[in-house]
């Protein structure tokens, strides 16, 4: 079976929108292929020097099917942590080129999603070298690049490490244990949100929080019992149907919809930057992909263009904004009608919009103009006004924009919007007025649209309304 | 009338010789002891450079400085018990003494030393196990291995079967060395060059006949 990445552009549309049949995808590999003897003699040790993850591989779905440690835990010679235990050649760090001998679908989707870039795309985001992210601790959950001593013990300061984006000795990027807990490897603790929690929480990414918040959360602290999370098929709308979850929206599985690996696959915008745009996703011949803002010259088919890294590579196709959230729509319609999820889009739109237009925009160019001026440093963090900006569309500006695509209503307003309207007006402004000086009130004015006094923002909810507020009377 | 000696055809200068012969004998099992000993001490190893080379990493390790303070000196590992066997031991491993005097291999030089420390680490893995580890039961004895947790202690007891020791613990004293089986050549070259600044393919130079 050719694999998706190398199916042309209306096979690919097709393929995302095909009804399907099945469940998970299947194990292609001949049984004959696991189960391998030399995994025999390794649980007579193993159950007295680490009975605990004996136990749970012997509760696994693995165990069940005569999956045994060396079928996972088997490593080619010429691995950098290969090492000889035993008489046999293993290496401790299981990576997603030894899940994907069998789980081949799951491995290669994951392998060209975001989550597997996701130490390269901070490096590409901001510019630090993959040594200054780890010692700031952000590649506990990006992935670090793990290596190993000439002898195959792993050896780098950045093991133990289940970063998603990790760089594995055996060269693979990407970490299946991030969400899929070692040696019991539960469906139902993948499904749950509590897989995602470890790193979607926190002000980096409140999407745990935001999550509890929303309606979706709030109806699965009631109704977890109703989610049938350890199911062999796990469709919306006929496995399950009380609420939905992360991999519900982001991964799942419903009808009309393949479940997929690639988890940023159906985000039709960049939430995450000083400033949201819609993105198109990339799909490089090479298996590749990355987002591209609709601000980016559009490429065709058959072009080159810079890989998440750097490295250029042919495009295969392009799927626009639209088609991604049409394949995420499709999920909403299992329990909302077209119309309903219709206008829920329409107001997430206007509600990134609204931060877009009032604070993003304004903000990154008055900044933008700042740095052009001199009257900042390159160097980042090292003002005040920096280090607000960034609470603003960071801090307070990636949980507001998250907060409206899962409709947690406190994170989109009060600890949102309004927060940001607070912290825009009453500290970013009268900082920006200090450092640029004489020319702060027209460089103000020359971004901000509606001048010093906003405007009651509709955030798509009610009619634009025609009165104003001052910027004190919060 | 003859001595009784005469029947047995010990004459006075059998005698001599018997009495010189045996008090060789003795002295030269005596010195023999002594040789093995003395050459069996970290002292003497390291009066070759190339040994001191070796020592270092020894010096480090858990061998060199157990909390028990029990040393373990070059000989108690790489020599066997008992005279006939130690003095066999060296005199086979005098051969690195002649590699060490006319090899053109300069093992004193830290380059060529790592370069050709795998070869070494093999023969001596290969010289432990043809010895099922005897070696390290001098100080270790299997059924008294107790280990920090209750498995550590089981395990050696009921799943060590056809094993001595060196078939699990390798790397333990001298630079760590992959096994065999998953050696690399073209990565250890590359690891020495990196050490040592060296350019790429100067090590498979160097290795080269």
């Amino acid at each position: 079976m050719p694999s998706l990445h190398k199916l042309p552009l209306p096979l690919w549309l097709l393929l995302l929108t095909l009804p399907c049949i099945g469940q998970a995808a299947k194990v292609d590999l001949p049984a004959s292929e696991w189960g391998l003897e030399q995994g025999d003699n390794c649980v007579s040790c193993h159950q007295k020097a680490s009975n605990s993850l004996h136990q749970q591989w012997q509760q696994s779905t693995h165990a069940a099917a005569g999956v045994n440690c060396f079928d996972c835990h088997q490593a080619d010679k010429d691995d950098t942590d290969a090492h000889e235990h035993e008489g046999e050649v293993i290496a401790t760090i299981v990576s997603p080129k030894d899940c994907g001998r069998c789980h081949t679908k799951e491995a290669e989707e994951a392998k060209n999603s975001i989550h597997s870039q996701a130490l390269a795309l901070m490096v590409e985001r901001t510019g630090a070298t993959e040594e200054a992210l780890e010692s700031a601790g952000c590649t506990s959950c990006h992935g670090g690049r793990v290596e190993a001593a000439i002898d195959g013990t792993v050896s780098s300061g950045n093991w133990p490490n289940a970063g998603i984006g990790r760089i594995n000795p055996d060269g693979s990027r990407g970490s299946c244990s991030a969400c899929h807990g070692r040696h019991l490897f539960s469906k139902a603790q993948a499904r749950d949100p509590a897989a995602c929690s470890s790193c979607h929480s926190g002000s980096e990414s409140p999407d745990s929080e935001i999550y509890q918040q929303s309606r979706h959360g709030v109806l699965l602290q009631s109704q977890r019992e109703a989610m049938n999370f350890g199911s062999d098929s796990w469709i919306t709308g006929k496995d399950y149907s009380a609420t939905a979850t992360c991999v519900t929206c982001h991964m799942g599985e419903a009808p009309g919809l393949n479940p997929t690996h690639d988890v940023g696959m159906r985000d039709a915008w960049s939430l995450n930057g000083p400033v949201s745009e819609k993105q198109s996703l990339v799909i490089f011949a090479n298996g590749s992909r990355r987002d591209l803002p609709l601000s980016h010259p559009s490429p065709r088919k058959g072009e080159a263009l810079a890989m998440i890294g750097g490295e250029e590579a042919t495009i295969q196709a392009i799927a626009s904004p639209n088609l991604r959230r049409k394949a995420m729509r499709k999920v909403c319609l299992e329990c909302h009608s077209s119309s309903f999820a219709d206008r829920f889009f329409h107001q997430f739109d206007q509600q990134i919009e609204a931060y877009n237009q009032r604070f993003g925009i304004p903000g990154k160019a008055i900044m933008d103009d700042l740095y052009r001026q001199n009257r900042l440093t390159p160097t980042p963090f090292d003002e005040p006004l920096e280090k607000i900006w960034w609470q603003i569309w960071h801090d307070l500006g990636v949980s507001m924009r998250h907060g409206a695509a899962m409709s947690s209503l406190s994170h989109t307003f009060s600890d949102g919007l309004h927060a940001i309207e607070k912290r825009f007006y009453g500290a970013f402004l009268p900082e920006v007025r200090a450092v640029a000086g004489d020319e702060g009130e027209s460089l103000i004015e020359r971004h901000l649209q509606s001048g010093s006094s906003p405007t009651l923002p509709t955030y798509g909810m009610v009619p634009a309304a025609t009165s104003t507020i001052d910027s004190n009377n919060e | 009338m003859s001595s009784p000696f005469n029947i047995l055809f010990i004459t006075r200068n059998v005698l001599i010789a018997l009495v010189i012969g045996g008090f060789g004998g003795m002295g030269f099992i005596l010195f023999l002891i002594e040789f093995d000993h003395h050459t069996s001490s970290e002292e003497f190893c390291t009066t070759c450079h190339s040994m001191e080379l070796v020592a270092l990493p020894y010096r480090q390790s858990s061998h060199y400085n157990p909390e028990s303070g029990v040393r373990a000196s070059c000989g108690d590992c790489h020599v066997s018990e008992g005279v006939l066997m130690a003095t066999w031991d060296h005199t086979m491993g005098s051969k690195d003494l002649f590699k060490q005097l006319f090899s053109s291999v300069d093992y004193d030089d830290p380059v060529e030393n790592l370069l050709h420390l795998p070869q070494a680490a093999f023969a001596a893995r290969e010289w432990f196990r043809a010895r099922q580890s005897s070696t390290c039961s001098r100080c270790h004895t299997l059924e008294a291995i107790m280990g920090d947790r209750p498995a550590i202690a089981q395990i050696h007891r009921e799943e060590s079967g056809g094993k001595s020791c060196v078939d699990c613990h390798i790397n333990l004293v001298h630079r760590p060395v992959p096994s065999r089986k998953t050696f690399n050549q073209e990565r250890w070259n590359r690891m020495v060059e990196e050490e040592f600044n060296l350019a790429t393919g100067e090590a498979a130079k160097r290795l080269a006949p």
